[in-house]
Formats: C-alpha cells, sequence, structure tokens
C-alpha cells in the first residue's frame, strides 16, 4: 500500500465514512502500529477535533449533573443503567425457573419413594426438567438480550478467504451476546471458527468456538467478557479445533461496532 | 482552536480520570464538554437527542479513561472522535427508524425530521465559525467532508450521492483533510 492509499484510508477513517471492508484493512495496519498509518490517522483526527473546537457550544447544565450522579453511583457497582427503563423485566423469570425447577425436584423425590419401576420414567422426567431449566435460561437471556435498547447490531462481513461469509451479532455488555454466521466454508478437519471481540488497542479476547453445518450457517450464544466494557469490533479467525488464547489464523469475517 | 497549553491540562485531567479523580473529569468535562457538543448539535439538529449523546460520550470518557494512548493523539481529539462516532450512530437509528416506521420516504423528507426548527441566529453563528474554515477548501472537498463527518454517509453512499467514482471521493477527502489542516493551522494554504 502506498503513502496516499494510506492517507486515503486514514482520511476516511477520521471522517467516519469509510466502507466496512477498507476498515478492516486500516485497522489491520493500525494494530500492526503500521506508523504511516498511526501518523496519517492522528493528524486528521487532530485536524478534525480543530474543527470542531472551532464552533463549541454550551451543553444544557442537566447533562454534567445526571453524569456526576451516575459516576458517584457507580462507584460501588461495577456497571449501573443509564436510566431505569424497564428494571422489572426478568421478574416473572425466576417464578417460571422456579417451577421448573420445583417440578424437576418433585420428580426426583417422587422416584425414590414409589417402585424401582417409575424410577427409569421418573429419572427421564427430571433430566426433560433440567432440559427445560436451561433451555428457559437461554431463552431468558435471548428475550433480556433482545428487548435492551443498549443491545447493539453488529453486521461482520467476509473478508479475503470468505468474500461472501456475512454474520450478525447482537452483542449486550452485561447480558452476552448472539452470533449468527452464514456463508462460511466447512472448518478443515482439525479446525474450527473462533469468534474474538476487540476493545480499543487491547488485544482480542475470545468469545468462542462454532463449527458450521453442511449449509455454511452457525451460531454461538457468547457469555459477557469480564473486563470488557466496551467491544469495538468483532472478528472470526479459523483456528484449531478447541481455539486458541489469541488469534492466529486468517481472518473470515469483520465488523466493527 | 486547541492551543498547546488546553492540551498539556487536559492530558494530565485524562490521567487522573484513569485512576478514577472526579474532580479531574468534572474539570475535563468544563473545558471540552462545549467543544464536544458543539459537533454532536451540528450532526443531531434534536437537543434531547444531542445532550444524551453528550451523556453517553462521557460516560464513555469516565469508563475508557485507562485506555487513552497519547502515542494515538491528544484527548481534544480522542474525545472529538468519540463524540462524532455516538453522533452519527444516532443519526443513522434515527434515520433507520423513520425508515421503518414513518413509511418509505425520501432522504430529504428523513432529514427535516430530523431537523425541526430552532433559534436561527444559533445556527447561522454555530455554522460561520466552521463555515470560515471550510469555505477555504475546493467545494469538491469540502463537500466530501461534510456528508462524512456531519452526515455520517459512507464514501459508497457519498460517491453515489454526488455521482463521482468511488476512488475520486477518496482523493477528495484526504486532499481535503490535508489542505484543511493547513488552514486550521493558519499556514498559507499552497496549491499542489
Amino acid at each position: 500500500m502506498n503513502r496516499d492509499e494510506i492517507g486515503e484510508l486514514a482520511a476516511a477513517y477520521a471522517l467516519g465514512g469509510l466502507d466496512a471492508e477498507d476498515r478492516g484493512r486500516f485497522e489491520t495496519l493500525l494494530r500492526a502500529g503500521d506508523p504511516e498509518a498511526v501518523s496519517a490517522l492522528r493528524e486528521f483526527e487532530g485536524t478534525l477535533a480543530d474543527l470542531a473546537a472551532a464552533a463549541p457550544e454550551p451543553p444544557p447544565p442537566a447533562v454534567k449533573s445526571a453524569l456526576m450522579e451516575r459516576i458517584a453511583a457507580a462507584e460501588p457497582a461495577v456497571r449501573p443503567p443509564v436510566r431505569s427503563l424497564s428494571r422489572p423485566r426478568r421478574a416473572i423469570w425466576p417464578v417460571v425457573l422456579s417451577g421448573a425447577m420445583a417440578a424437576g425436584l418433585a420428580a426426583i423425590a417422587v422416584g425414590w419413594s414409589v417402585s424401582s419401576t417409575y424410577e427409569k420414567r421418573l429419572d427421564a422426567l427430571a433430566r426433560d426438567a433440567e432440559h427445560l431449566k436451561a433451555e428457559l435460561r437461554s431463552q431468558q437471556t435471548v428475550i433480556a438480550i433482545l428487548r435492551d435498547p443498549a443491545t447493539q447490531l453488529v453486521a461482520l462481513a467476509g473478508q479475503a478467504p470468505a468474500p461472501t461469509a456475512r454474520a450478525r451479532m447482537m452483542w449486550h455488555a452485561t447480558a452476552g451476546g448472539i452470533f449468527v454466521a452464514a456463508g462460511l466454508p466447512a472448518a478443515p478437519e482439525g479446525k474450527a471458527y473462533q469468534l474474538w471481540a476487540i476493545a480499543g488497542t487491547n488485544a482480542p479476547v475470545s468469545a468462542g468456538v462454532f463449527s458450521v453445518d453442511a449449509s455454511g450457517t452457525g451460531s454461538l450464544s457468547v457469555q459477557p467478557l469480564p473486563g470488557v466494557a466496551t467491544v469495538n469490533a468483532f472478528a472470526v479467525t479459523l483456528e484449531p479445533a478447541g481455539g486458541l488464547p489469541a488469534p492466529s489464523g486468517a481472518m473470515y469475517l469483520l465488523g466493527k461496532s | 482552536m486547541s492551543s498547546a497549553g488546553a492540551g498539556s491540562e487536559t492530558s494530565a485531567l485524562i490521567e487522573r480520570i484513569a485512576a478514577g479523580d472526579r474532580d479531574a473529569f468534572s474539570r475535563f468535562y468544563d473545558l471540552l464538554a462545549p467543544i464536544a457538543f458543539g459537533l454532536i448539535r451540528r450532526v443531531l439538529r434534536d437537543p434531547e437527542a444531542a445532550a444524551d449523546v453528550l451523556q453517553e460520550v462521557f460516560w464513555q470518557v469516565w469508563r475508557e479513561a485507562p485506555q487513552y494512548d497519547a502515542r494515538r493523539g491528544s484527548p481534544e481529539a480522542w474525545l472529538v472522535m468519540r463524540a462524532k462516532t455516538r453522533a452519527i450512530d444516532r443519526l443513522r437509528s434515527i434515520r433507520r427508524r423513520d425508515r421503518t416506521f414513518v413509511a418509505p420516504m425520501d432522504e430529504s423528507v428523513a432529514r427535516s425530521s430530523e431537523e425541526p426548527a430552532e433559534n436561527p441566529a444559533v445556527v447561522a453563528e454555530d455554522r460561520s465559525l466552521i463555515q470560515t474554515a471550510l469555505a477555504q477548501l475546493p467545494e469538491p472537498q469540502r463537500r466530501v467532508i461534510e456528508l462524512a463527518f456531519f452526515d455520517g454517509l459512507t464514501q459508497s453512499e457519498i460517491a453515489a450521492r454526488l455521482g463521482e467514482p468511488l476512488g475520486t471521493v477518496k482523493t477528495r477527502a484526504r486532499l481535503g483533510l490535508e489542505r484543511l489542516r493547513g488552514v486550521l493551522r493558519g499556514e498559507r494554504v499552497s496549491a499542489r
């Protein structure tokens, strides 16, 4: 890539109008610490900051007081909500779950006391209850993610090895995420796809490993990532099955949040 | 415009914010919130949405100050980029909402719904200062910068709107920013 081309990428990156593919290329340069890219971006961002500084406007005083309150409230807790828009949304789930749990426990309790011919059946019922409970829990997470306005929808675009692949991540910092991908080639023997969350200039954090079916579709339910406040991008690479602590293989999907 | 003196103060402040110093945050806010808010208002005309975005941006400052990397740029630039990104995200979500819930509409209608009537004197003043700088760019370069930075269009969208090749749009963005840098530093702009 020549100097003008890097300059063009940096200009568009600073302005915010970079198309997904170019953005991926430029961020790869930045992550690699390319001096040309870093200094061009620094210059252009500084220029735009100076431009913005030419037209200050006093903000409404309520914003600062709300922020200071929010900071004071955040002191003990890790991550309080901005405003409690719909705080009691979870209330019904514990009831349903405890019902399922009670059913499971009752099935077990009765199973022990009744003749052993029923033991197997009751055991199966208990397993069903356990299974339903787990399913409810995962659906509860899905619903919480879908209903929360803080959930981000991140589109991932196919990279060089699979340009037509695409994926969506519904990401919520404290509830986790739902990731679906399509158009990926089947992973070779001994390999799997690994999803990464990239926050700022930190090293990518693994968000899990997944495989795709014959139609190239795969999905992953992602747990919240401890210590990662804001994810700037998600990426998928091909790695040895089981995944690695840091990406090593080719990048198949990339999307910025 | 930012001066070297203000820059070193904000750098020191951001270190203290990273350590959880609320007074430093308060001072940082007082110094830079007007710049961030001016920019957000330029992108989002709805004052309530703008105030909301401003709060999110400074909350991000509080949370992410430990990640600030001085090698990547000044605290002012760090903040302005966050303000711009958040404001553009909000603008796009307003556009999506309008397209989804208000029935298919023309882009100009979508814009007008984001821009309620407001005090024309404020807008005129706000624009004149930025306009003074932008007016020193050749018109095609100025258009590309405005459409990207203030209207949140991607380069492909700009190319489609202007009926120009994508490569031309990319070159104009770079040349425009290079020239703007000279203008804002008060250098004489040489015709290269």
